[in-house]
């Protein structure tokens, strides 16, 4: 069985990843990284097990080194410059509770039933294989940064550069900052059932308006790609156009044709591109009728 | 690899239990500390509710739980909860709907109802879904469920005196 190491500070918590690196898995709630497969852990968990029958899974294997972060007081709420602050650590049932901008709290509410929230992090959510990752796909919309705890210091980067890179950084995710948001922020989510669905897709836009004009647009979408994305090409369509059926026609079409969905048992790709035009219309809709 | 000791607190009694690496909540409350059969072995990848336990009063999934990082938190299960007047109420409206079959779904099912109930006491029919909706049941259909959970939300406005002193008891 894995060794689970359960530092108390940060400072360890970052000479542990020093010394172990890559046969590392960090591990928050656990609602991923602890699954098995019908081997009930014998042969790793949230592992691609190849001995066990049924859905394959991914991550920790026995031999590798697991560290918790429970005891890192990484669970707070902590706005700094007038804008959100989350610990990595904190839970998705608490975020659901308080953060202040309804599309977070709709997306967090979207992520499985409530004992998982209670146990799911913020942070884990953002490392989430594709189609899950709901909360992620709102902080990449409200253009969130995410600090890295390191031996030597900590590191910032956008959550939209984190995504870019491959997610290939070292380091422990402590903190997630947006500002606070600069315009209408919606969240839909396309799902199999109303409650605790897997995703076909989501869409979370961002959208500032100036004169009628869109000044500043943000279009995130999740199940789209290899994990969540911003869809340049429709957001250079919607800036400067005005908000109508018109430009948001286009930067659906644009979205349609700029994802790269895959094709598991919860959608196909076909079925996901459609999606993702469909609820981009309806996301920006939303925000026409609201203006 | 060495054993970890630790203590739990189990149904307001002091369990010391003996756990390596990854040992989950659900494998101590079922093979280490015996009985606790309440706590069922589903799917073990959080996806059926049917091993859920309260730590520290919220709802979690035992399965996905390394127990290690539980040191010193208060766990309960269905069987430390049974004293309890709210969870009878809970528990004769499922009879009395029909809401179990099989009932490897049921204690999970109650809990669930408990922390729903807790929190909200007069939930609507949404929130009721909502709220079942991370436990699977394979038998009843969800129809009876829903009904019990209505009828014990009923009973317990009904009674709430009385449920709020055994609710003291308990803590």
């Amino acid at each position: 069985m894995a060794e689970y190491l359960l530092p108390d500070s940060l400072s360890e918590a970052t000479e542990i990843i020093a010394e172990h690196g890559r046969a590392l898995a960090i591990v928050a709630g656990g609602t991923s990284a602890m699954r098995c497969g019908t081997c009930r852990g014998k042969h790793g968990r949230g592992i691609l097990c190849l001995e066990c029958p049924g859905p394959r899974l991914v991550s920790v294997p026995n031999a590798a080194f697991v560290m918790g972060i429970q005891r890192l007081g990484l669970d707070g709420v902590a706005p700094a410059n007038g804008g959100l602050g989350f610990g990595a650590g904190l839970s998705l049932s608490r975020l659901q509770a308080s953060a202040p901008i309804p599309a977070l709290r709709a997306a967090a509410r979207q992520v499985g039933g409530p004992a998982l929230r209670n146990m799911a992090t913020v942070g884990g959510n953002i490392f989430e294989r594709q189609p899950y990752g709901d909360v992620a796909v709102v902080l990449l919309a409200l253009d969130a940064s995410l600090t890295f705890a390191e031996r030597d210091g900590e590191r910032s980067q956008t959550l939209a550069a984190f995504y870019a890179d491959g997610a290939k950084q070292g380091g422990l995710l402590t903190r997630i900052d947006c500002a606070a948001p600069d315009g209408e922020v919606v969240f839909l989510k396309c799902g199999r059932r109303r409650f605790n669905s897997p995703t076909v897709v989501t869409v979370a836009v961002c959208i500032a308006l100036d004169g009628g004009k869109v000044r500043r647009a943000r279009i995130a979408l999740g199940g789209a790609g290899a994990h969540p994305m911003r869809c340049a090409a429709a957001e250079e369509l919607l800036i400067g156009a005005a908000l109508d059926p018109t430009s948001i026609a286009a930067a659906a079409a644009a979205a349609a044709d700029a994802c790269d969905p895959a094709t598991d048992v919860v959608a196909s790709e076909w079925y996901r591109r459609r999606m993702v035009a469909t609820y981009v219309r309806r996301a920006l809709g939303e925000i026409e009728q609201g203006s | 690899m060495t054993a970890k000791i630790l203590s739990l607190n189990v149904n307001g009694r002091d369990e010391t239990i003996l756990c390596d690496g990854l040992t989950t909540l659900q494998e101590v409350l079922r093979d280490q500390l015996g009985l606790l059969t309440s706590v069922k072995d589903g799917c073990t990848q959080g996806g059926c509710g049917s091993c859920s336990v309260l730590v520290d009063g919220e709802l979690w999934l035992s399965c996905l739980a390394p127990v290690a990082a539980l040191a010193g938190r208060a766990v309960m299960t269905l069987e430390g909860l049974k004293q309890s007047a709210g969870i009878a109420a809970i528990q004769q409206s499922f009879i009395d709907n029909s809401a179990a079959q099989c009932g490897f779904c049921t204690p999970g099912m109650i809990l669930t109802v408990k922390a729903l109930l807790d929190a909200n006491p007069e939930p609507s029919h949404d929130e009721i879904l909502e709220a079942l909706s991370g436990n699977l049941c394979r038998c009843t259909g969800y129809l009876p469920i829903v009904e019990a959970v209505k009828d014990a939300a009923a009973r317990l406005s009904g009674g709430a005196d009385a449920a709020r002193a055994s609710e003291g008891r308990e803590g």
